[in-house]
């Protein structure tokens, strides 16, 4: 379970306060929502280590989380676009997610494995500025698969889909995190996104969570 | 609570990168410091030479002058070639840009040489107007107006490749906007125009001048006698011809003087401008009198800087060649300044790509500016300053100047270089660490790995554009080399320079052809090899 308790930011720039207090479960995707600068990726930058909170806790099955840079937090994120180093390959972007020193044969095992998780098999050797808004999203995903971190955060991450790679790109989270056990938070505005996802909602309102 | 460490910053934590930029500044700061150092202590051990004093105003008047003049007549040039190139389409177009993008690195030797082969006593016009009218045509191509020729061919090419880029750069929809608005061509260079490339101008302005003002291989083939010296040339005379330390001592501290106000006065205006624009298409081609004149204009541009390089490359393969390579000098030159452009490109790109994946790593403005600083040190202290600090520096660790030359030359030819590259590595490195910060940070890439699979595949071409001009530089340096150079060691531009004094033209004109054929092929052939060796990588 990912806990937030009072989990405090002032933004430097931008008036605003937050604090933030959810809990996130295995397994299932919680949903937040709200208008854009309400604070959404302030939350997942919280979460990811990107940003410094001025108070309380985040916890992960009770292990605390704050005192870790966001390279050793068990995390991974997904964002809107430019989740892919666009000058690499397909296979060359999913191995960037296994530790250096890996076996080439074991990590073109693992990254044909992961692409046939995602659906995408075969494009391993595709440049990722030839792929669809939706592919890249799949081919993040398998990158996403490999690191096997518990928590996934996706942050609006179907907003650049058209209609039929986005309930695609849906299902394959839901599945994924089922299938994987994983503590997937995401933030979005679209409320169909939410509706086809959420096990649990959260609504921001001034610089607060309020489940829905 | 516990906190880690620089967890709110988007830039990986890279504490080597950090340390190497850092380390490259306490170098260079060192080696400066050494070569002030050096020039000062001489100066009060040195005695004065008994023979008349030097006329310090006339020389910075003079020095002030060309600069001023050469910066103005540089911008004017390249604002009409820019404008002409942005609105003309037509065949070898992109030749015509690669040939003024190609003046940065065009040796200022090799330009004074081809300008004296069309306008000198013996050259084309003159044999033409001969042939026409049997009488010589008096062009004063010594002195202050051949002197400003070859600085505005040089300069005012490379101005207009900026000012191209930032007028290619004008986004499509304000063009569109415009093009509806039907704005005829004095408006649209107003509306449109102006405010793209206003901007640039002072930054371009800063660096122009600061060439021209430490310009010296132009002024020494061009001047034309003690009239229209400069700073640098007289400190190369006072070392070499006059044997008087004391007076290049005394000109070395108002050289660095004089540089050091142009270079803060620079910084105010804001960064140096890199060439390396991208040149994107666009078709809104203005109509009538404009047009005309855009043709004339590019007409006289292609025209005035063609031609000479067009002269030596006809000369120099002329009947020349052949006896220039019996020499044994000539291939020991070769070979010399061939190692020494290589050793200095290989010493540039470490400096550059060190400083600036540094600054990189960095969000601290203060450290940011700091490890930005010594990119600038040729500017304030050029070459012909430099390599008298450390000529004074070996000999007074009573080490021969002789054994130190080749060391002291491809370090000095590295920080000749070090501006521009790192101009030119700079900004895209920050563009990933500020665009791929979080990326590269939540994916725990380690600093090697962020290098070979992300930075190296993206820049390759960047990097290889940084050999090549620095490669280019050292070819065709003259500063340096001609306060350290000895009868047994001498790069190609030396020996031009000493095939003139003994009135072997032919040669001078073959070595010309030479080292402008290396320098277009260094040009072309090196950006295309790092970036297709890149790509392989990616």
């Amino acid at each position: 379970m990912l806990v937030l308790e009072d989990l405090a930011y002032a933004h430097p720039v931008r008036w605003g306060s937050y604090s933030f207090t959810m809990s996130a479960a295995a397994g299932e995707v919680t949903a937040v929502s709200g208008p854009s600068g309400s604070g959404k990726s302030t939350l997942l930058d919280l979460i990811a280590g990107f940003l410094d909170p001025t108070g309380g806790r985040l916890t992960l099955d009770g292990r605390d989380l704050l005192p870790l840079p966001p390279e050793t937090r068990p995390v991974s994120i997904l964002f809107q676009s430019e989740s892919l180093f666009e000058h690499l390959t397909a296979a060359h972007n999913i191995a960037l997610g296994l530790p250096p020193g890996t076996s080439r044969a074991e990590v073109a095992h693992k990254v044909a494995t992961a692409l046939e998780e995602v659906g995408l098999p075969g494009v391993g050797n595709q440049r990722a500025d030839t792929l669809s808004g939706g592919q890249k999203q799949r081919v993040a995903l398998a990158r996403t698969l490999l690191r096997n971190r518990p928590v996934l955060l996706l942050d609006e991450p179907f907003s650049a889909l058209d209609d039929d790679s986005r309930a695609a790109t849906r299902t394959l989270v839901r599945s994924l995190t089922e299938a994987h056990h994983w503590i997937t938070v995401l933030v979005s505005h679209h409320q169909d996104d939410i509706a086809a996802l959420a096990a649990r909602r959260y609504q921001i309102a001034a610089g607060r969570l309020l489940l829905a | 609570m516990k906190r880690s460490r620089r967890s709110n910053s988007p830039l990986p934590p890279r504490p080597l990168r950090l340390v190497g930029g850092v380390g490259v500044v306490a170098a260079i700061a060192g080696l400066v410091a050494l070569v002030l150092w050096s020039i000062a202590a001489a100066a009060s051990a040195e005695p004065a030479a008994a023979r008349a004093p030097i006329d310090v105003r006339h020389l910075l008047a003079m020095t002030s002058i060309q600069a001023g003049l050469t910066t103005v007549l540089s911008l004017l040039v390249g604002t009409a070639l820019a404008w002409a190139l942005n609105r003309l389409r037509f065949p070898g177009r992109e030749l015509a840009v690669g040939l003024f993008a190609s003046a940065i690195v065009t040796p200022g030797i090799v330009v004074a040489f081809g300008l004296l082969a069309v306008w000198g006593r013996s050259g084309w016009v003159n044999a033409a107007w001969q042939a026409l009218f049997g009488a010589p045509l008096d062009v004063p191509i010594f002195g202050l107006g051949g002197i400003l020729a070859a600085h505005v061919i040089l300069d005012g090419a490379f101005a207009a490749r900026v000012l191209l880029g930032r007028l290619d750069g004008i986004p499509v929809a304000r063009l569109k906007t415009g093009q509806s608005l039907a704005l005829p061509a004095w408006r649209r260079f107003a509306v449109l125009d102006w405010p793209a490339i206003r901007g640039t101008l002072p930054g371009l302005a800063a660096i122009i001048f600061l060439l021209a003002f430490t310009s010296f291989p132009i002024v020494l083939l061009l001047g034309g006698g003690p009239a229209n010296q400069t700073l640098e040339v007289a400190i190369y005379t006072a070392v070499r011809l006059d044997f008087d330390l004391h007076g290049a001592v005394l000109l070395a501290l108002v050289q660095i003087g004089a540089c050091s106000v142009v270079v803060l006065a620079a910084a105010a205006f804001g960064h140096v401008p890199s060439s390396l624009g991208p040149v994107r298409q666009q078709r809104w081609a203005d109509r009538g009198w404009a047009r005309l004149a855009q043709w004339l204009v590019l007409g006289l541009g292609v025209f005035g800087f063609a031609l000479p390089l067009g002269a030596i490359l006809v000369d120099g393969f002329g009947a020349g060649l052949g006896a220039l390579l019996q020499r044994p000098t000539f291939w020991r030159s070769a070979a010399a300044s061939l190692v020494i452009a290589s050793l200095s490109a290989a010493l540039t790109l470490l400096l550059a790509f060190t400083l600036s994946l540094g600054r990189a790593a960095s969000d601290s403005p203060a450290l940011r500016t700091g490890i930005g600083v010594p990119s600038y040190t040729y500017l304030a202290v050029p070459a012909v300053v430099l390599a008298l600090g450390l000529f004074l520096f070996v000999r007074h660790l009573g080490i021969s100047p002789d054994a130190a030359a080749p060391a002291v030359v491809v370090i000095a030819n590295a920080l000749l270089a070090l501006p521009f590259a790192v101009a030119t590595l700079g900004p895209p490195l920050d563009a990933i660490a500020l665009g791929r910060g979080r990326l590269i940070r939540s994916l725990a890439l380690g600093g090697w790995r962020q290098f070979t699979d992300v930075e190296w595949p993206l820049v390759g071409r960047e990097a290889g554009l940084v050999v090549a001009l620095a490669f280019c530089f050292s070819l065709g340096d003259l500063g340096v080399i001609a306060l350290f150079g000895t009868q047994d060691f001498a790069t190609l531009p030396l020996l031009m320079v000493r095939s003139l004094g003994a009135y072997r033209t032919n040669d001078a004109a073959a070595i010309a052809a030479i080292m402008l054929t290396l320098t277009i092929l260094a040009f072309v052939a090196i950006p295309r090899l790092f970036g297709a060796v890149a790509h392989a990588r990616a």
